[in-house]
């Protein structure tokens, strides 16, 4: 799939798979923490900027 | 089976640029193992030029949908209204399903989403190998199960040129030579001897030298033909 991404332009690192159990909720919620952080430091996707692009 | 591999994203943006409403029309026999063109493979190219089509800011309507084979009618005439309704089809079947859909869409282009590659087998997962070229005169009693048309790289028929190396083909290093396979095969049958007899010229009309193939069996034809009166 990150293959994929890259051939759209889209950077790889916006993908990532883990696998976790039902019972690893503090796990879950540290990768969703450090996954919301890098998305913010990549910023907006590039199909996000291009559809705010076309509203205006 | 019919392999096949998936073309290259660009080639693929390049053929449906300018099209307003497109089916990725996937079949799900061969391509489908080979992970080429079946129902998710096609899923994922609608996706993709939906992803494409927002990126660069332009109209595109792409859907997904499959069969399970698109080399019989019967599979793909139910839904043949539906693909109607497009304006172009990306077809993920091998390139007979794109000449067969051709020939019964009516005016919709059907377009080529993978490469048909060769008729092969899986020896492991993910592995896809060439082991019949499709020739139509059979000689595999005489070379012990392992065909020189498709796995010689010059589809020699009397043993190996001077480019065979410990086993290997001089065309690339991860390619058996065929006709050491052969020896081996038939040293292991008792058969050895065979291989001395010298084979003639082939006759290549059975193969794509004589032109499009075509094979009917007539009492079907005729059953068929019972049936409808």
């Amino acid at each position: 799939m990150k293959k994929l991404l890259v051939t759209l332009g889209i950077d790889p690192d916006r993908l990532e798979m883990f696998n976790l159990s039902a019972a690893m909720g503090p796990r879950w919620a540290q990768i969703c923490t450090e996954f919301v952080e890098k998305m913010r430091a990549l910023g907006p996707s590039p199909i996000h900027a291009a559809k705010l692009k076309k509203q205006c | 089976m019919i392999v096949g591999s998936q073309k290259p994203f660009p080639e693929i943006w390049e053929m449906v640029r300018g099209f307003k409403k497109v089916l990725v029309f996937g079949c799900n026999t061969c391509v489908a193992i080979c992970h080429a063109g079946g129902a998710k493979e096609a899923e994922i190219i609608a996706t993709m030029l939906r992803m494409k089509a927002a990126e660069e800011g332009v109209a595109l309507e792409a859907d997904h949908l499959a069969v399970q084979r698109h080399c019989e009618p019967e599979y793909f005439d139910p839904v043949i209204e539906q693909v109607r309704g497009y304006d172009l089809v990306l077809s993920t079947a091998c390139g007979v399903g794109v000449n067969f859909l051709t020939q019964r869409i009516g005016t919709v282009p059907v377009y080529p989403g993978i490469n048909t590659s060769f008729y092969g087998a899986v020896p492991a997962a993910g592995v896809f190998v060439e082991l019949c070229a499709g020739c139509g005169n059979c000689i595999l009693h005489l070379t012990g199960g392992i065909c020189p048309i498709a796995r010689c790289s010059k589809s020699l028929m009397n043993g190996p040129c001077g480019g065979t190396d410990k086993g290997k083909c001089e065309v690339g290093k991860e390619i058996d030579c065929a006709w050491y396979l052969i020896v081996e095969r038939m040293r292991e049958l008792g058969r050895l001897e065979r291989l001395a007899e010298i084979q003639p010229p082939r006759n290549w009309s059975t193969a794509r030298d004589g032109g499009p193939k075509r094979i009917v069996l007539e009492h079907i034809v005729a059953e068929e033909a019972e049936a409808k009166k």
